[in-house]
């Protein structure tokens, strides 16, 4: 029986392979960030740096180790490689390894890490506020409400439901309860760890309309494969309109006094 | 040089203190190779089963699976899983890799390389392999306690690991284990640093020492000056675990002040980057060393090799931060982090430019020990320059704690490593039994082996860019993911594949022991101290100390009149008059 399912599962495998090529499946995830575009490209920059290194790698070991076999060349060259030529040589290939790939490499993703990742947008824009609380094995997300502050009795809280309009800055504050978790978008290409005691934060700016799932990405015990939660992007009408209607279901909430509710913190403003 | 007369004791009679309660660096060496390649099997099962999981979720294990899980039908359950993958990270690097690479030829090939009967100290030598034994234990232990082994991943951060995440025992004795096993590597790695210091063979330089010593060394300074960091943190997490203080928690878990989960990784990975550098050093230093013998030409750049990975080890001590990208560090750490990884890059391109200029205008034999230093150079180059991604700031917070980062640090610390300690396995065989291992079966080795290990790890690469998460018992509840099922199929038949090429290396070792051709003085005709000697090496080594007179590489000099295409150290350097 064993074996049997097993034939099968193959079977069925290469059954959907034909659906969709290798290079398909090889693909990230679809990108509806504003920024998600510069990770892809510094991605593909370093790979194409790393191809021309490697082939040269695998010229100097395929090549020599055909041409200088034992049988074809019998006396090896007695050279030591401390001649001054030589040390050029070597000198000169680590220094070319060190301009052309990481001195390029480095540079885009500091100014991509400066300018945007990390540039955090202005308090007084525009922006859509959420913090975000990683339990095991969920995530909470708290939205203001109409009063602006949050762990405030008008919050609107789900849980594993993230609800995000396109167009506007977003701004998350994360933090965990119990042990550390990620907050993984893996459409917007960042992850930032959720640690009890800390608030971390990342900001994104989303393109496309859609539902997205959200990843924990650190292990945080045994249904960490589990923690998943589910992000609906909108369109800014769509997004206010669920916003109102949350926000009238928050006055139907029963135990308003209960702790439970208030796991949320004042926002830390960024500048 | 050496410091002090070596005395030689009478042989010991008795089986406990010949094989057992040995003394004797040879012994011990073997003692940390038997243990190590016990643990490689036991870890090598255990990627299999995670391998099963991830490609066929919800299947049975096949053959042994209704042994191991009877309460689920043989299939391995979520928590299982968890422990699977924390053991297999733990029992590979600490158990297994580190024991062959530093435990076993350490041992064996320190005394012998640079001239010595033994080791310095050979009591603390007996007692760090026998602390090793009792981590072994400890740890084993840990899989029978009411709630199984730690699960918390290899790094096995707080607050998981602490009580609030995992309130079984068994994560207290991984501690425990790890503690012990750090006190037997540093007892090692002591031992190691003084025996290179005071007891090279008279005439031995640092430069004259093969290039095998140098990665040894450098690997021993690494380990007796980080693994009691490493100690330290771990007694704190027991401390937390244990005698409820709060170091390491906050939070929820956190009842009565708070500490900082950061705090952890931070010590967890002043540790644990230099780590990656302990089990690769070594490994460097054997193929820059097999490459020159097979090649018959004197190691190209040797003292800049040695430089370089003298440059390497220092750099390894100031990079750590780039494993703590996504902690949201200040913008100024992550900067300086970057910066300083990126760095590594040159002292690794001039091995590389030594390594193709060693086979350059050679005349390269392939044996076995030759075609696994090639290997390791083949994926050493993948992992290396693979590792550029996850060292940019950007790329890694989509990549971090994706497959893209298994795959790469198992191109750098298991394929490289295992095929470097496997090139030094065939290639030390002969003066350690006294035998030669079958050529045959080692090429069929090594060929399968290279199929499957590229198989997986390049599949790894492959589902981690494509968004697949570490430690996931099954992706496919991600909708996201449901794309990868038959790249992961084929991983796991890559890793079934290589796996079962290592059949052919334990029958090869086996059997060679007992019934293979026996081995002459110098089977491979390489010049280093240890060939001067008769195979098996004899008790006490060296009859006569020898007296060092020229470089380890001496091979291929066209002055050589004696019918040799090499030259012991011990003679006088040939004059070259071509």
């Amino acid at each position: 029986m064993n074996l049997y399912s097993l034939y099968m599962k193959l079977f069925v495998a290469s059954a959907n392979a034909a659906e969709m090529s290798l290079w398909e499946r090889m693909k990230p995830p679809v990108d509806i960030s504003t920024n998600g575009f510069r990770i892809d490209h510094l991605f593909a920059l370093t790979t194409y740096l790393i191809l021309f290194f490697f082939v040269l790698v695998c010229i100097g070991l395929f090549g020599f180790s055909y041409l200088y076999r034992y049988k074809k060349h019998p006396k090896p060259l007695y050279v030591h490689g401390t001649s001054k030529k030589h040390i050029a040589v070597v000198a000169a290939i680590g220094a070319l390894v060190f301009i052309v790939i990481d001195m390029q490499i480095t540079g885009i993703s500091n100014r991509d890490y400066m300018e945007h990742f990390n540039k955090w947008p202005k308090e007084t824009d525009d922006i859509v506020r959420v913090e975000v609380l990683g339990q095991q094995w969920a995530w909470n997300f708290r939205y203001a409400g109409k009063d602006g502050v949050f762990n405030t009795e008008d919050d609107i809280v789900t849980l594993n439901d993230l609800r995000l309009p396109v167009g506007k800055k977003i701004v998350f504050q994360i933090s965990a309860k119990d042990v550390i978790h990620s907050f993984s978008l893996p459409n917007t290409r960042q992850k930032i760890d959720a640690m009890p005691g800390r608030i971390h934060k990342m900001w994104v700016e989303l393109t496309q309309p859609g539902v997205y799932e959200i990843v924990c990405a650190q292990i945080c015990g045994t249904f960490h494969y589990r923690m998943k939660a589910q992000m609906t992007v909108y369109s800014k009408e769509d997004f206010d309109k669920w916003q109102d209607e949350m926000q009238k279901r928050t006055s139907f909430i029963a135990e308003k006094d209960s702790a439970d509710l208030y796991w949320g913190w004042k926002w830390i403003a960024n500048n | 040089m050496a410091f002090f007369e070596q005395h030689i004791h009478d042989e010991p009679k008795t089986f406990l203190s010949k094989y057992v309660f040995s003394f004797d660096h040879k012994v011990i060496g073997k003692q940390f190779l038997w243990y190590g390649i016990a643990f490689l099997g036991i870890g090598g099962m255990m990627a299999l089963l995670i391998r099963w999981t991830l490609a066929f979720p919800g299947e049975p294990f096949p053959v042994i699976g209704q042994f191991l899980f009877p309460q689920t039908g043989g299939v391995v359950p979520p928590d299982t899983y968890a422990m699977l993958f924390t053991l297999h990270g733990t029992i590979m690097i600490f158990y297994a890799i580190t024991p062959i690479l530093i435990g076993a030829f350490g041992n064996f090939c320190i005394p012998l390389m640079i001239g010595a009967r033994d080791m310095v100290f050979p009591t603390l030598n007996m007692l760090s392999f026998w602390l090793a034994f009792v981590s072994a234990i400890l740890l084993l232990a840990s899989l029978f306690t009411p709630l199984g082994g730690a699960a918390g991943g290899w790094v096995s951060y707080p607050t998981l690991s602490t009580l609030i995440g995992s309130p079984g025992v068994g994560q207290t004795l991984w501690c425990l284990a790890l503690f012990v096993l750090g006190v037997s590597s540093t007892m090692g790695a002591v031992n190691y640093i003084a025996t290179i210091i005071t007891l090279r063979a008279p005439g031995m330089g640092y430069f004259d020492m093969p290039l095998t010593i140098w990665g040894l060394w450098l690997t021993a300074i690494l380990n007796a000056i980080f693994l009691p960091v490493l100690g330290a943190g771990l007694l704190l997490l027991t401390f937390d675990r244990v005698f409820g203080t709060t170091f390491f928690l906050a939070g929820a878990a956190a009842t009565s002040g708070s500490g900082d989960p950061v705090l952890f990784q931070h010590v967890f990975w002043i540790f644990g980057h230099p780590e990656v550098y302990i089990l690769i050093l070594p490994a460097w230093g054997i193929v820059s060393d097999l490459l020159s013998f097979f090649a018959r030409k004197p190691a190209f750049g040797a003292k800049a090799t040695a430089l370089a990975m003298t440059m390497i080890t220092i750099l390894s001590t100031v990079v750590y931060g780039h494993h703590m990208y996504t902690t949201q560090m200040s913008p100024l750490l992550t900067q300086s982090f970057m910066m300083l990884t990126m760095t590594i890059s040159i002292p690794s391109s001039v091995f590389f430019a030594n390594w193709l200029g060693t086979i350059w205008k050679g005349s390269l034999r392939f044996q076995t020990p030759m075609l696994f230093a090639l290997g390791v150079v083949f994926v050493f180059g993948l992992g290396g320059l693979t590792g550029l991604y996850l060292a940019t700031v950007s790329t890694d917070l989509y990549l971090h704690d994706t497959y893209f980062v298994v795959g790469h640090f198992h191109y750098t610390m298991a394929a490289s490593v295992l095929l470097g300690g496997f090139a030094a396995t065939y290639f030390w065989f002969p003066k350690m039994f006294g035998r030669m291992m079958n050529e045959t079966l080692g090429k069929i080795h090594f060929w399968i082996s290279m199929l499957g290990l590229n198989g997986v790890f390049m599949g790894m690469m492959i589902v981690g860019y494509a968004g697949m998460h570490r430690r996931i018992y099954n992706p496919f509840v991600y909708d996201f993911l449901q794309k990868l099922i038959p790249i992961n199929t084929f991983i796991t038949i890559s890793a079934i594949t290589m796996g079962g090429a290592q059949i052919f290396f334990v029958i090869n070792f086996i059997y060679s022991m007992y019934k293979g051709p026996k081995a002459d003085q110098n089977p491979w005709g390489v010049g280093t101290l240890e060939w001067t000697i008769p195979s098996p090496a004899p008790h006490y080594n060296f009859a006569e100390i020898p007296v060092v007179k020229c470089g380890p590489h001496e091979l291929g000099n066209p002055g050589l009149k004696n019918g040799r295409d090499f030259q012991y150290q011990t003679e006088e350097l040939v004059e070259c008059n071509s």
